[in-house]
């Protein structure tokens, strides 16, 4: 789930952290990470069974519009079922989401700036006879950026 | 000169309004600036107009080429397990296909196998490749859905039958030779392949493939799941049909499970065949046309 494990512990170390990478010298900063903060907006899949019990812990591959064969993304939804991914281009972003031989994939139309299309219908009227992936858009604050590459590490 | 903590708080303060936003569950602003993802390593550009090769396959995956032990205990082995199709038509379908949603894809291309045939999904060893249903010619573009009806077969090794299942259960020393013939008449209109690969992709001049794909788990459940798990709690299992089996052979067509099974196991069979039809591990709408 696109949330910051004890995020404000986390929002303290990120002002340090672009403090400190502000203030230091260019030389010492050689070599040494960088991470940059800003706001943007992501989609959020949230997938479940059937039965309504999420599906914690699956797998997904996330698929950008002019490349269908290649995972953009690609990690495991939280306990509630929930994945958060930010678009970089308009079009049919495709998630496949799987678990214990199960799954599906959603097609999510994004228009400019990284807004779910009005037309997209997956979050609502699905008959529940096997399982849903339903998907809203969140502003994905500027802690994203941190995040993206704290679930990456987890990979 | 500013304190450091003086200054992490003035620089806290500022990103505040945005930083409370962040994790909310709001409808997206446009406030969007792309982050630096990891960039695809490679595009794939779909041109329509020009032929590739499209094979459709047919997979009952490792339950049926390996073996399985079912929810109730009993090791299932086949030796043969025969499915009937006809009408496989795969489509280039715009929208997606929602097989949750149900109907018929809307498609731009759309490529047929009419003619009816009998596949073997047990054939070849442990490793062996999902069974080849047939190559055809097709435009290039996104085959991304997947129909078939499943029919009693003409002719062939499971004349009359829909479905031939031939195999040995065995269960703490006792074995039972089964022949099971089920002959209802099904259709199965799938979306997207869902699994380890994306598949129905077709270059101009290129190749790809298509697949059926049954679980037969659903029949017989799974002993190495739970007990309680969705597939084993709707599954027949294999009790119910070695209760009916006479000196160790278990030889029947579906009149004779209507006529020996109790009315709710053979219920429940009836309602589980409808389920078997996937793409890959997604699900499909399901239609039982009759029981004939």
């Amino acid at each position: 789930m696109a949330c910051f494990p004890s995020w404000s512990n986390g929002l303290q170390r990120l002002g340090m952290a672009a403090i400190a990478i502000a203030l230091a010298p260019s030389a010492a900063i050689a070599h040494g990470a960088h991470i940059q903060a800003r706001t943007t907006t992501a989609v959020e899949v949230q997938a479940a069974y059937d039965t309504g019990e999420p599906m914690a812990e699956a797998s997904v591959q996330v698929f950008a519009p002019d490349d269908p064969q290649t995972p953009v993304f690609t990690g495991t939804t939280d306990a509630s079922g929930r994945y958060v991914f930010a678009p970089t281009q308009p079009g049919d972003w495709e998630v496949s989401v799987r678990q214990a031989g199960h799954g599906d994939i959603a097609v999510i139309p994004v228009e400019a700036d990284s807004v779910i299309a009005s037309s997209f219908t997956n979050d609502a009227g699905l008959s529940p006879l096997q399982r849903v992936i339903v998907a809203g858009a969140v502003t994905w604050g500027c802690i994203g950026t941190a995040l993206f590459f704290w679930r990456r590490g987890k990979q | 000169m500013f304190s450091l903590k003086l200054l992490t708080r003035t620089a806290i303060a500022a990103a505040l309004p945005t930083l409370l936003l962040a994790c909310s569950p709001q409808t997206t602003t446009d406030e969007a600036t792309a982050p630096q993802a990891e960039a695809p390593t490679e595009e794939t550009t779909v041109a329509a107009g020009e032929d590739g090769e499209l094979t459709i396959r047919a997979n009952g995956e490792d339950f049926v080429r390996q073996g399985f032990v079912t929810k109730d205990g009993w090791e299932i082995s086949f030796d043969h397990l025969y499915v009937s199709l006809t009408d496989v038509t795969a489509y280039q379908s715009d929208p997606p296909y929602d097989a949750e949603a149900g109907g018929k894809p809307t498609a731009s291309e759309t490529v047929s196998i009419s003619e009816p045939m009998t596949v073997d999904l047990a054939e070849g060893d442990d490793a062996a490749e999902p069974i080849l249903v047939k190559t055809v010619q097709a435009p290039a573009g996104r085959y991304n859905a997947l129909s078939w009806k499943m029919m009693p077969a003409a002719d062939g090794p499971a004349a009359g039958q829909t479905i031939w299942m031939e195999g040995t259960a065995t269960k703490e020393g006792e074995t039972i030779d089964f022949v099971m013939k089920l002959d209802p008449t099904l259709e199965f209109v799938c979306g997207d392949f869902v699994g380890d690969e994306r598949k129905g992709i077709l270059e101009p001049s290129d190749q790809t493939d298509l697949e059926a794909t049954f679980h037969f788990d659903h029949l017989f459940g799974d002993g190495e799941a739970p007990p309680d798990d969705d597939i084993n709690t709707g599954a027949l299992g294999f009790d119910p049909l070695a209760a009916i089996a006479e000196g160790g052979t278990l030889d029947v067509d579906m009149a004779a499970l209507e006529s020996q099974l109790s009315p709710e196991q053979y219920q429940t069979l009836m309602g589980i065949l409808p389920s078997l039809g996937h793409v890959g591990e997604g699900h499909c709408e399901e239609t039982q046309l009759v029981d004939s």
